[in-house]
């Protein structure tokens, strides 16, 4: 029987493609901004994992935190020199302007790091679970390092959600994100909200990198692989829910792994995007999403 | 005033130099213009790099040997190159540009099957001889131009033999599961493999093709561990075998061999998979360790090898070699007409054999080489062994 371990592998890659999509949403939700940089700063955060491995010895899952931090940094400086001159601009203002500081990013890191292929090796491999040791007839194998990467992805979703609904921060976020000139009548800093908003993406975005770099092998090239994987994410769940994240990722997962598995691999790019177009048409809010932020 | 002054010697100056520098170069025989279109950025830009490195290695030879001879004269080389982008229409542009304003002598084929046989109609069309080092599937060579000359043998010269070598030595392998990337090259070689496969009895349990630029392999993967195949087969490119490797292990997915091509023919595969990478088989056209020698001024796959590591400090492949190797037979076969008249270039190509330190080159009636047997080889201690053929081999191919 496949069905169980093919549910494992789906529910495996939606977890990562959670994780992936999650700093993207909460940017495109409050700031409306779509951050075209957003897979470039996840390539950004699993070369600092890779370097602090292969150069310190440092563990990723240690470095994770401290990556995230100075991907807050990068980010909050970013939108309060560069990016907040475009907010509240259209779409295609805003859109281009991230398009152009990606290609610069893009590009600096194909000359800082070269196209070739690198990838994280831990000295101790994680290794895998074999459910049949524990459960006979269940024929499930589920490798560990994508496990942590979901329950990883988990906690960000939940931590992001706890963040904007009981810290003042949050509130003003989600104020902000409701009404901006009623929040700032409100006392709220505005360009300040903002920053940290893209500070929280950019973080999300380097600590995601330093999980993926245990997982997949990186190159400046694979920023745009995640960017596509970001959009077609946060349109299924729902923009600006931070839930939604996680429900459109797992969807996203489940489907290419069923469908892989049923029409043949070479399709499950075709079936990811056709349910994307489906759903636009049927429900063009995503599956948990709603007109305002909550 | 006084800006204008300056401007004006500076004006003065500058002309003297290009002047000097023109009269200079006039006092010897002109150089020799290769025209080369290089995917140097987008998807294909480590390849592109790579090969590169194969011609500047190559130009950096033969000119500090003086030139190339032709007749009494010493000729330098000058390599004319642009960046294609990966992008084929932009590829063969770009070989028109090469021909009709840089002037070039001859030219080199872009990377890979698909951008070569779109570029060689330009070469066809002004009767450029064009060599190309990195186009193995025997379509491209289908349409009956006499410019056209590939180095590389046809994919089912990697499939063929190692086939042969696994029914004769390992009775027991006898389920194939083939994995391959849906791409030209990629899954016209997987097709190769099955056939391969299926004319030694062996039976192909699992068949299954992945999209370009697929970041998941587990369902495929999944299938596979199923079917429980004594060998498992796949294709792809670097990125693709190294996640396919990682994924096979996530599942638990093992067979007694493994073969990838290409991928494990380079360095990076191996530093990115480890010690996953451990009796993974492949093939590909060259390898370091292939103990040829040559009439060229690389003189043997060592001194090769040696080289390379001295100017780049990495490990050359496949790739690099032959991006030097085209440069080595365009040389041979000049230096063997004694002139760089085009025809007489493209007659002395087509019917010599070259023994260079890639291996002996000669050209079928097509233009595509058939005059070697790429290396099948296996890693082990994350280094690499040739296998097959016997007269270059420096190890036997192993089970796990």
């Amino acid at each position: 029987m496949l069905v169980p371990q093919i549910l494992a592998n789906g529910l495996l890659l939606g977890g990562l493609y959670a994780c992936i999509a999650v700093g993207f949403s909460l940017v495109w939700g409050v700031t409306n901004i779509i951050n075209m940089l957003h897979g470039s700063f996840i390539v950004v955060g699993a070369y600092a994992a890779f370097f602090a491995y292969q150069t310190l010895g440092i563990n990723p899952f240690v470095t994770l935190p401290v990556i995230a931090a100075l991907m807050f940094g990068i980010g909050y400086l970013l939108q309060r020199t560069v990016i907040r001159r475009v907010i509240g601009a259209t779409v295609l203002i805003t859109l281009t302007l991230t398009f152009g500081l990606n290609l610069i990013l893009e590009n600096a890191l194909l000359v800082a790091f070269k196209a070739d292929y690198r990838k994280l090796n831990l000295a101790h491999p994680l290794g895998v679970i074999d459910v049949r040791d524990y459960v006979d007839w269940l024929d499930v194998v589920v490798p560990v390092d994508r496990l942590v990467c979901t329950l990883v992805a988990v906690i960000l979703v939940v931590a992001v959600y706890l963040f904007l609904r009981f810290t003042n921060i949050g509130r003003a976020v989600v104020a902000v994100r409701m009404d901006g000139r009623a929040a700032a009548l409100m006392g709220v800093e505005v360009n300040h909200i903002y920053a940290i908003t893209f500070g929280i993406g950019a973080a999300i975005a380097g600590a995601t990198g330093t999980l993926l770099s245990v997982i997949f092998p990186i190159s400046p090239l694979m920023s745009s692989s995640f960017l596509g994987k970001s959009f077609v994410i946060c349109v299924l769940g729902g923009l600006g829910s931070v839930p939604g994240v996680l429900v459109g990722g797992l969807t996203l997962g489940l489907v290419e792994s069923f469908g892989a598995a049923i029409v043949g691999s070479e399709h499950s790019l075709t079936i990811s995007f056709a349910l994307l177009l489906l759903l636009m048409v049927v429900r063009p809010t995503g599956l948990m999403g709603t007109r305002a932020f909550q | 005033m006084i800006f204008k002054a300056y401007l004006r010697l500076a004006t003065v100056l500058v002309h003297s130099a290009v002047f000097v520098m023109a009269g200079g170069a006039y006092a010897e025989a002109p150089s020799i213009r290769i025209g080369a279109p290089l995917p140097l950025t987008g998807p294909l830009s480590p390849e592109g790099t790579k090969l590169k490195q194969g011609y500047d290695l190559w130009v950096q030879e033969v000119n500090a040997a003086g030139g190339i001879s032709v007749g009494t004269d010493k000729r330098r080389v000058e390599l004319v190159y642009y960046d294609y982008e990966s992008n084929t229409p932009k590829a063969v542009q770009l070989a028109e540009k090469l021909v009709n304003d840089d002037k070039v002598d001859f030219m080199f084929a872009p990377f890979g099957s698909g951008s070569t046989k779109a570029a060689s109609s330009v070469a066809e069309k002004y009767g450029i001889p064009m060599i190309a080092s990195t186009a193995s599937s025997v379509e491209v060579y289908d349409q009956g131009y006499k410019n056209l000359f590939g180095v590389f043998t046809a994919n089912d010269t990697l499939t063929e033999p190692i086939a042969e070598l696994v029914s004769k030595k390992f009775q027991n392998i006898k389920k194939v599961a083939i994995l391959a990337r849906n791409d030209l090259y990629p899954l016209a070689l997987a097709q190769d493999f099955s056939k391969s496969a299926i004319k030694r009895g062996l039976e192909v349990v699992v068949f299954e093709k992945y999209a370009i630029g697929a970041l998941d392999h587990a369902s495929a993967l999944t299938q596979m561990r199923a079917a429980r195949p004594d060998w498992i087969i796949a294709t792809g490119y670097v990125n693709d075998l190294i996640l396919i490797r990682k994924q096979m292990a996530d599942i638990s997915l093992r067979a007694p061999l493994i073969t990838m091509i290409n991928g494990p023919a380079y360095k990076e595969f191996i530093d990115a998979v480890g010690p996953l990478s451990e009796n993974v088989t492949s093939a590909a056209w060259w390898h370091p360790t292939a103990k040829y020698k040559g009439d060229d001024v690389f003189k043997s796959a060592e001194n090769y090898t040696k080289l390379f590591i001295a100017k780049y400090s990495s490990d050359p492949d496949f790739t690099t070699a032959g991006g030097s190797l085209i440069g080595v037979v365009l040389q041979m076969a000049i230096e063997k007409a004694g002139t760089v008249d085009r025809a007489k270039v493209r007659e002395v190509l087509a019917s010599s054999k070259f023994e260079t330190f890639f291996g002996p080159i000669a050209f079928s009636s097509v233009g595509q080489a058939t005059s070697y047997t790429p290396p099948i080889f296996q890693i082990r201690g994350q280094k690499s062994f040739v296998v097959h053929p016997p007269e270059i081999a420096s190890g036997e191919l192993q089970l796990k």
